[in-house]
């Protein structure tokens, strides 16, 4: 199966350790990423996992078009992240604002805010395309 | 000014902790091991969208209000088109309506699968997560193949929807509730007779039926406390007026209640998909709509999975409204919650909270815990809280490998 | 629509100035306006005689010289009465219903965020839906109200 086997390039690459975070999404992305991360596909068996601190997390998985408030706290959790890290904007709002660009309280997109490794487009991006993105960044990032 | 505020909901919190540069979502106040209140502050998804609203057209508001919520996007917009349609005077046909019901079950399903999963992660019962989320997929998998997205359908313009059912539609719908109503029963069995699953969550978030009026509850977190509301009963809209179902209540007043209506409002949802799909009509699926809509207002409610919605629409002769305001069901339960988590466990915050089924991702809120009687203060996130809570009912012996067991008996 | 017109015929006994305002578009709405002096008289009457027991929401709406707020409720039969009022925009106080309805306190804090409503009697709380550091005086939803170039961008 094509999925499974980009899973296995993954979890070769890579052991990473994700952190997920919602800068205000509408959830759809974010319930997209915890698919696509668990029961289905059962990612913790090749060592990707979820954790809940940026300070062991390799990558962070950003859902959303950053709102006013929780613009600061994304910066402070990207700043507490170790090297080498990565940013993958999940979904259209995350990575140019969506439906939400131009609205009074959003910053459209996270690479605004932080420095973005990979875009996932989709409103919702899809668990097959959330995979399909991380696993390219993870091969780019090996060579 | 003569200011009767009943007293026993505001309790002092305490100051902020200090390392905080940004609100928590949650201000808890502690006295030992029980809470004496809590505060909640939302906003964190606050994105501006009734400004917005004003500034796009009807047709691009369509596109827009599918997004505020993304567990039931077809509830905003349906409620949103409903609006724009009685003040336009458009007689949206038939078909059109039952369409609407049916993706509008369809979502019930996915979001209450959804929810359950959630609820079983909160509460440290994982497998009933992994059954629960796969199960979905089978719904998600419906949505997709009818509607060609997962999530955010787009099925409704202004005077209709924008695709039909087919008959191979039909089929497949047909054929997923006859598999989802067998595991259904067996979860409901598994709930209802698994006494870890009982204990856990009996006595949890109570709130009582005068409670939950005063305070204005929705949806299955208002049916839990034996209140008979549901939009789709009170208030019909879509094909709900023809269609033969049962408002779901419960007289536990507490979490195990909400799990419980959620389960059972399930089979209804089985039930009025079937009956939609057999009685649907042979019409067309949408009506012509103007592009300016005449000046007036209407207000829409709609009966989404978490509870009503609201939507109130004032246009004003152009092809943009004046104003559209959006009372999403989340904001009336979530003023509930400050009195379901009087008196008690702070290890019953993550299932409390998610038992209303928020509208918000409150994985990534913090909360700020006030320990009064020690004088300390905690930050949390909500991962580390949900940790603590299910470490403490551990403590309690909590185990929930006997049920485990029993739903992986589900085929 | 009987039990509507019925509503109709006891809000009008009662409030003979503001018969003319009351509309049923619909069966399960009425919409009427009432002069601010009026209104808790007027909701008060609705919420205790007339068992409109349940505030749905309140919605600001900005018309031009005038503030104006619509409290939104309903019955057991589904029926709504929706209630306007209207405040300057020079002087927008109105006053707290939460001694009543305590879910009315996050309505009326987005009023006073959106819309610069002064609410009396509303108890110190969170605001909401904005941030601390929104600058004062900025109200998203009145109608002169544009992002500034830059802003939040």
């Amino acid at each position: 199966m094509e999925v499974i086997d980009k899973i296995v390039t993954w979890a070769r690459v890579k052991s990473p350790w994700v952190l997920h975070f919602n800068t205000g999404a509408c959830n759809a992305c974010d319930i997209e990423i915890v698919a696509a991360l668990t029961p289905l596909y059962d990612l913790e068996r090749f060592g990707v996992l979820l954790k809940a601190t940026p300070r062991h997390a390799d990558i962070l998985l950003c859902s959303g078009p950053v709102t006013r408030q929780v613009g600061d706290r994304l910066v402070r959790i990207y700043e507490q992240m170790a090297e080498p890290k990565f940013v993958v904007a999940v979904g259209t709002c995350a990575t140019s604002g969506g439906v939400f660009k131009g609205c009074y309280n959003v910053k459209s997109g996270i690479d605004k805010v932080i420095p973005v490794s990979a875009y996932i487009p989709g409103c919702p991006a899809s668990p097959k395309a959330i995979i399909d993105g991380v696993t390219k960044l993870l091969a780019k990032i090996e060579g | 000014m003569n200011n009767k505020q009943p007293d026993e909901f505001k309790i002092p919190i305490g100051p902020q902790h200090p390392a905080l540069k940004e609100p928590a979502s949650f201000s808890v106040a502690l006295k030992g091991e029980k809470i004496l209140g809590v505060e909640i502050r939302l906003g964190y998804n606050h994105r501006g969208i009734e400004k917005a609203c004003e500034e796009r057209t009807y047709i691009q508001d369509v596109y827009l209000v599918e997004r505020i919520c993304g567990i039931c996007s077809h509830a905003h917009s349906t409620c949103f088109v409903q609006a724009v349609e009685e003040i336009t005077g458009l007689d949206v046909p038939k078909r059109a309506k039952y369409i609407r019901t049916i993706i509008g079950e369809l979502e019930r399903v996915h979001s209450h699968y959804l929810w359950l999963g959630v609820a079983g992660h909160e509460i440290g019962f994982d497998t009933l997560l992994m059954y629960t989320w796969r199960d979905r997929e089978v719904v998600m998998d419906l949505l997709a193949s009818i509607t060609g997205n997962r999530v955010n359908y787009g099925m409704n313009t202004i005077g209709g929807v924008r695709q039909d059912i087919t008959r191979e539609n039909v089929k497949e719908i047909l054929g997923a509730i006859k598999t989802l109503e067998d595991r259904t029963q067996y979860y409901i069995e598994v709930a209802t007779q698994e006494p870890t699953v009982i204990n856990r969550l009996s006595g949890v978030g109570m709130i009582s039926k005068e409670d939950s009026l005063k305070l204005g509850a929705v949806g299955p977190t208002a049916r839990a406390s034996g209140i008979e509301k549901d939009v789709r009963k009170d208030d019909p809209y879509a094909a709900y007026d023809e269609i033969n179902f049962k408002v779901i209540t419960d007289d536990h007043n507490d979490v195990f209640g909400r799990t419980v209506v959620r389960l059972k409002e399930l089979l209804e949802s089985y039930s009025i998909i079937k009956q939609a799909l057999s009685a649907l009509p042979d019409t067309p699926i949408s009506v012509k709509a103007p592009r300016k809509i005449p000046a007036g207002e209407a207000i829409s409610r709609y009966e989404a999975p978490r509870g009503e919605d609201i939507h109130y629409v004032k246009a004003n002769g152009t092809d943009k409204p004046e104003r559209v305001k959006v009372r999403a069901p989340t904001l009336a339960n979530i003023q509930a919650v400050r009195k379901m988590l009087q008196d008690r466990y702070l290890a019953d915050l993550p299932i409390v909270i998610a038992a209303i089924d928020p509208c918000f991702s409150c994985t990534d809120r913090l909360i700020s815990i006030n320990n009064l009687d020690k004088g300390e203060q905690k930050v949390m996130d909500w991962m580390t809280l949900r940790d603590y809570s299910i470490e403490w009912y551990k403590g309690k012996g909590v185990d929930f490998s006997v049920a485990s067991k029993r739903l992986g008996r589900i085929s | 629509m009987r039990a509507e017109e019925d509503i109709k015929e006891k809000i009008s006994a009662r409030f003979p100035a503001i018969k003319g305002s009351i509309r049923i578009p619909r069966d399960r709405r009425i919409f009427l306006d009432v002069p601010i002096l009026k209104f808790r008289e007027l909701m008060e009457f609705s919420v205790k005689d007339l068992e409109f027991r349940n505030l749905n929401t309140i919605t600001g709406l900005d018309e031009g010289e005038n503030l104006s707020f619509i409290y939104h409720f309903s019955k057991d039969n589904g029926i709504m009465v929706n209630i306007k009022t209207s405040i300057t925009k020079q002087d927008p106080v109105i006053k707290t219903i939460t001694d009543i309805f305590p879910n009315a306190e996050i309505y009326e804090r987005e009023l006073v965020d959106l819309f610069g409503a002064k609410v009396e009697g509303l108890s110190p709380g969170n605001r909401y839906p904005l941030t601390d550091d929104w600058p004062k005086g900025e109200y998203p939803l009145r109608k002169d109200w544009k992002m500034k170039e830059g802003e939040c961008q």
